[in-house]
């Protein structure tokens, strides 16, 4: 007569079982939390991770950079500017972290004690701090307000400061450029700023309502979120500016020798951490099988004894696998646990949070990946089991 | 179906056995356990087998309870030959047919007295609503439902082998099988035991049958057949 179903019995008791024998599988449990874990900070935080790397790397050499340029070809052909459309049109275009619009002009002067003197300017936007990832060495930079205000203050890049006021402190000093007085807000210097230490920068609004002659924007910074981004970015960009105004002067600058070593570089750091992520579920689920042949070893008496009272091959076999999968789901929860401590940490570090649904994707995918891992390992063991002999595992004991 | 007195097999052979014999190789030659070993055994009936050591005791009753396997021979449960049985009707004749009480081992240490008799029940597939009353009634003929939420191992020997035999008893199997089943008992929780076995007699269609070595509890069986160098006599 066919016997009722028993698998909820079954798991019970393998349920039973894991808590009963918690401290023999303690390591194992850790070592699939702590791969579970790993595995969802990676996913969680990864592009944030990957997102300030790209801002650290870019320090060195702008690979996450594109410039964007009309280029008029030669000096009798009419000069072409961005259109406000076209500029908005790129700031949303996916994968784009911030846009900037710069105007510029060489030779214009200052005049201070000794006489005038001479150097170039930016006419930018608020975002071209950003947008180049430069820190002030002194005061701070100007802003969008300042941008829309028109106010006159400019930043000056440490060499320009030190020639027009010496070793004195620039900021809030009084600045002369073409014969307009600037206040000075701050002071741009570092490794990454290059030659612009020999700028001055303004707002590009004021730049074109009181420096004389300057030519319309026809440049444009674009920072991608990622280094993965920039490839679409620049490839997408001539369809934008296309769709919105007549031009057949756009030129576009990749440094993609950067970008080509930044992205290798990422990606071995990336496969790395993949690497023992997986490598420690592995072992995790060697864990899991060791730990499930010891315990089929130790509990021969158990196994002969409920075969002796009418246990089936298939009822051992699918208690010691249930006990496997509730072994590694089990881990995998806390490892669930642990990630979101992690996750939580790691947004307070980097001051960006992932989104909840990712973290619940990650956790589900853990979940499913850890009853494949328990299933997988504990199989052998649980074969094992179930074929034993009867009299054979009771006789042992 | 397996409520008491209802099989309706009184006085008729409850397990037959027909010139059973077991060799196995040890790696030197063959060794004989059992040589056609001849056994008839009645419902309402206690047996109890004796011999010396190595005699091929605990080799019959695993053979009788389809732990193992003859070499050869016959062995018919209510006239079925379930020597043909595959393993998986072997587990089920082990949870229908058969209750086992051993010498040690017993009972799963982890688990409480519930627990361990619970575990017949849910391979026989009982519904979960049915099994406590099943097993207050079967530790009750042990006297024993106090310890009902006892783990296993904080019971004495003695407690280990009632609840044994009320996890024996708690399918209402045909035949209670008992290797040695006092033999890590003093004398008083022996005699214990053995009226519980005495107690399952009651019931007219249920049959004991103990390997011992101790004639005292020999004395308390219905027929004592003596196993010799694989040989079975009537004493």
């Amino acid at each position: 007569m066919p016997r009722k179903p028993i698998f909820f019995d079954i798991l019970r008791i393998s349920i039973h079982q894991v808590i009963m024998q918690r401290r023999r599988y303690l390591g194992v449990i850790l070592a699939v939390a702590l791969g579970t874990a790993g595995f969802i900070v990676i996913i969680t935080m990864g592009t944030d991770v990957k997102k300030d790397l790209n801002r650290d790397l870019d320090l060195l050499g702008g690979a996450t950079l594109i410039r964007a340029y009309l280029d008029a070809g030669h000096k009798y052909s009419k000069i072409q500017q961005f259109q406000p459309e076209t500029v908005d049109a790129l700031r949303a275009l996916p994968g784009i972290e911030a846009v900037s619009e710069i105007v510029s002009r060489p030779a214009v002067s200052s005049s201070v004690q000794k006489g005038r003197v001479g150097f170039s300017f930016v006419g930018a936007d608020g975002s071209f701090w950003d947008v180049n990832s430069f820190t002030p060495i002194k005061g701070s930079f100007f802003n969008a307000e300042d941008v829309s205000q028109k106010r006159r203050v400019c930043v000056l890049g440490s060499d320009l400061a030190l020639r027009i006021f010496g070793d004195a402190d620039p900021v809030g000093r009084t600045c002369w450029i073409e014969n307009e007085q600037y206040r000075v807000k701050g002071v741009l210097g570092g490794v990454a700023v290059g030659d612009l230490i020999g700028f001055a920068f303004i707002p590009i609004t004021t730049a074109q309502e009181y420096i004389p002659g300057l030519p319309p924007p026809q440049k444009i910074y674009i920072r991608c979120t990622s280094w993965d981004d920039v490839k679409k970015v620049a490839d997408a960009i001539p369809d934008v500016v296309h769709r919105h105004q007549l031009t057949d002067s756009l030129r576009i600058e990749v440094r993609w020798e950067e970008l080509k070593r930044v992205q290798s570089m990422a990606w071995w750091v990336e496969l790395f951490v993949y690497f023992a992520t997986v490598a420690t579920l592995i072992l995790g689920g060697f864990g899991i099988w060791n730990g499930m042949m010891a315990t089929v070893k130790t509990r021969k008496a158990e196994i002969g004894l409920k075969k002796a009272i009418g246990a089936e091959d298939r009822d051992i076999l699918a208690q010691f696998l249930v006990e496997a999968v509730c072994l590694s789901f089990t881990s995998a929860l806390l490892g669930g646990v642990l990630g979101r401590g992690a996750m939580e940490i790691g947004s307070y570090l980097l001051k960006s949070r992932p989104h909840d649904t990712l973290f619940f994707v990650c956790v589900g995918m853990a979940l499913l990946f850890s009853l494949a891992l328990g299933a997988g390992a504990g199989l052998y063991p649980s074969l094992r089991a179930s074929r034993m002999e009867v009299l054979n595992a009771i006789r042992d004991e | 179906m397996n409520s008491n007195s209802s099989y309706g097999y009184e006085n008729i052979s409850l397990i037959q056995v027909e010139g059973l014999t077991h060799t196995y190789d040890n790696g030197t030659g063959p060794v004989v356990v059992l040589q056609g070993v001849r056994l008839g055994i009645q419902m309402g009936e206690m047996v109890a087998i004796m011999g010396p050591s190595g005699s091929g005791k605990s080799t019959l009753l695993s053979i009788l309870g389809l732990l193992m396997i003859p070499t050869a021979g016959s062995y018919t449960v209510l006239g079925r030959d379930v020597l043909k049985f595959d393993r998986s009707s072997q587990a089920s004749f082990r949870r229908t047919y058969a209750g086992f009480v051993f010498q040690r081992c017993n009972l799963v240490d982890t688990c409480s007295v519930y627990e361990n008799l619970e575990f017949p029940l849910i391979y026989a597939g009982v519904k979960r609503s049915e099994r406590p009353a099943k097993i207050q009634d079967a530790l009750a003929r042990v006297n024993m439902t106090h310890r009902l939420h006892h783990r296993a191992n904080q019971l004495s020997g003695g407690e280990q082998q009632r609840v044994a035999i009320a996890r024996a008893l708690v399918n209402s199997p045909l035949i209670v099988l008992a290797d040695e089943p006092t033999g890590q008992l003093d004398r008083m929780h022996g005699e214990l035991v053995m009226d519980h076995f005495e107690q399952i007699l009651s019931d007219k269609d249920k049959a004991v049958l103990i390997v011992t070595h101790d004639p005292h509890v020999a004395s308390r069986c219905t027929r004592v057949c003596l196993l010799e160098d694989g040989v079975l006599k009537p004493n």
